[in-house]
């Protein structure tokens, strides 16, 4: 096991740093989550300690993959003489059932099709080492 | 009612200055910057050699405190290089206040100097971004903000005819300002038919970008009595911050400027009814609504109607921005020392076309990064004190 520190307790000291634990975990095309064993809180971004009540016992596992759009916002890109025109993209922001937000987006589908409000599951997008959570929207409204 | 804070009233803005406004090619950000402290000084009546406490932040230099030291040949005995980004100025009031009465520094120099016009033609991000938003293709600062009126629109009904008022409002002060950068008419409609950017922020709900630097001297009051001109004493202040991330905020439509501005007013002994003009930093239409909530002006929601009908604009019952704004005087990166030089030039009754004819409170806000930190500063005039 490496050491993170001669002052940090070895039990409870993570193996490896939080993003490359995330980005193990995501591997397997699921969305996976800290959560702090002592306060029960789950974590996004990954972190080396609960920011809730600073403990260090913090575990991985696996989320429903489930959330809400919390905002959305278009950019809109200026047309630029004799270059191809450039889609809108939308960046949201996912409210995950678990309680995290994060940033993401939605691959492939239109800025009018997205909304606040509107349910959406995880997916994992990127290659091995910078996987990251792109969502699509949930047909089955809850 | 608890005892006055011993900050309260004790330092003042003597000096203000500012230089590059709109456009300054040819220069760096360090040449503009010591040619608004120069200003400054000869504003204040006093001389480099005085400057003993130094305060500033910008977004072009690592170590931005020490390269002012070195181009202006100062000898600081205090330097405070906080950036908590555009809001960092406002913040440095209070910094500054303490070191002051503290005796640590006799003369603080607060500055800030950018050419982000004529240097990059665009914003310069700063060089570390938030590692999980960055994959899904933000642009920095304008994602964050849209996003945040968005929530904002989609919770409380705010509308784009309300944002535009924040614009319009920002223009028709900018109008009586002859250093503003935009000056020409705007109305609700234009500002709706500008081009749409990061929707639901379309172009004239953006701030402007240029160059300029601005800076201000204080003193303790004592010795401020004793200079040039009528002292802005400084009357309270506050900040707090809760994430740097926007995807990291508790709630997109409720900023910290809530805990800075009621630091500000407990240290002042004031309340919002006691205020004459605020001098907010409105980097987007957005901001304005935000923090007249935050800082209890308006409900929560309730910004968009407070704003509609010309209430901040001149003429209206609550000054707001009266050089014209981030939106249409000038913003070069950072705005937040603007809010300062704005409110000494009120307190004064120095600000000619734009004066409010009662001037003797000024709240200034200031705001970091992307809603990521809140900086309040009440002023006020020896009527105040």
């Amino acid at each position: 096991m490496s050491h993170t520190g001669q002052d940090t307790d070895p039990a409870v000291a993570p193996a490896s740093g939080p993003d490359h634990e995330f980005q193990t975990h995501v591997a397997d095309g699921k969305l996976w989550l800290q959560h702090c064993k002592d306060c029960d809180t789950a974590i996004f971004m990954p972190r080396v300690l609960c920011p809730s009540c600073a403990s260090l016992a913090l575990e991985w596992r696996p989320a429903s993959g489930l959330g809400t759009i919390y905002s959305q916002a278009t950019l809109r890109p200026r047309a630029k003489p004799g270059a191809p025109e450039r889609p809108p993209h939308s960046v949201v922001l996912v409210d995950l059932d678990e309680g995290p937000r994060m940033m993401s987006h939605l691959p492939g589908v239109s800025p009018e099709d997205i909304h606040i409000g509107m349910r959406v599951r995880a997916r994992i997008d990127g290659d091995t080492g910078s996987h990251l959570v792109a969502f699509f929207p949930e047909e089955s409204q809850p | 009612m608890t005892s006055p804070s011993p900050l309260r009233g004790k330092s003042a803005i003597v000096g203000v200055g500012t230089a590059g406004l709109g456009e300054a090619p040819g220069f760096n950000a360090m040449d503009i910057q010591a040619l608004a402290v120069r200003a400054a000084l000869d504003d204040a009546g006093l001389s480099l050699t005085d400057v003993d406490g130094l305060f500033c932040a910008n977004m072009s230099h690592t170590f931005p405190a020490i390269s002012t030291v070195e181009y202006l040949g100062l000898n600081p005995r205090w330097i405070d290089g906080t950036n908590t980004g555009g809001s960092s100025f406002v913040a440095h009031a209070l910094s500054a206040t303490m070191a002051l009465e503290a005796g640590l520094c006799d003369v603080a120099l607060i500055c800030y100097g950018a050419t982000m016009r004529s240097g990059a033609g665009r914003m310069v991000p700063p060089a570390e971004q938030p590692a999980y938003e960055v994959p899904h293709g933000p642009r920095y600062p304008m994602t964050a903000y849209a996003l945040a009126a968005a929530r904002h629109m989609a919770q409380f009904g705010t509308t784009r005819e309300q944002l535009a008022a924040v614009a319009v409002a920002a223009r028709d002060w900018a109008r009586l300002n002859p250093d503003a950068f935009e000056r020409d008419p705007l109305s609700v409609e234009e500002v709706l038919a500008s081009r749409m950017v990061m929707e639901p922020l379309s172009l004239r709900d953006c701030c402007l970008l240029t160059d300029g630097a601005g800076a201000i001297v204080m003193t303790r009051a004592d010795r401020a009595r004793d200079l040039a001109h009528k002292p802005a004493y400084f009357l309270g202040g506050g900040v707090a911050s809760y994430n740097r991330a926007i995807s990291e905020m508790p709630d997109l439509t409720s900023t910290a400027a809530k805990d800075s501005g009621k630091r500000a007013f407990t240290m002042a002994g004031l309340s919002q009814g006691d205020i004459d003009i605020l001098q907010l930093y409105d980097a987007f239409t957005i901001n304005v609504i935000l923090f007249l909530e935050d800082l209890g002006f308006c409900p929560k929601g309730e910004g968009g109607a407070f704003v509609q009908d010309g209430r901040i604009a001149p003429g209206g019952a609550l000054p707001v921005n009266t050089n014209g704004g981030g939106l249409s005087f000038c913003h070069p990166g950072m705005y937040g020392v603007f809010t300062l030089i704005e409110a000494t030039r009120q307190l004064r009754g120095a600000a000619e076309a734009r004066q409010v004819d009662k001037a003797d409170t000024v709240l200034c806000h200031g705001n970091g990064i992307t809603l990521s930190h809140q900086a309040t500063a009440i002023f006020g005039s020896d009527n105040a004190l």
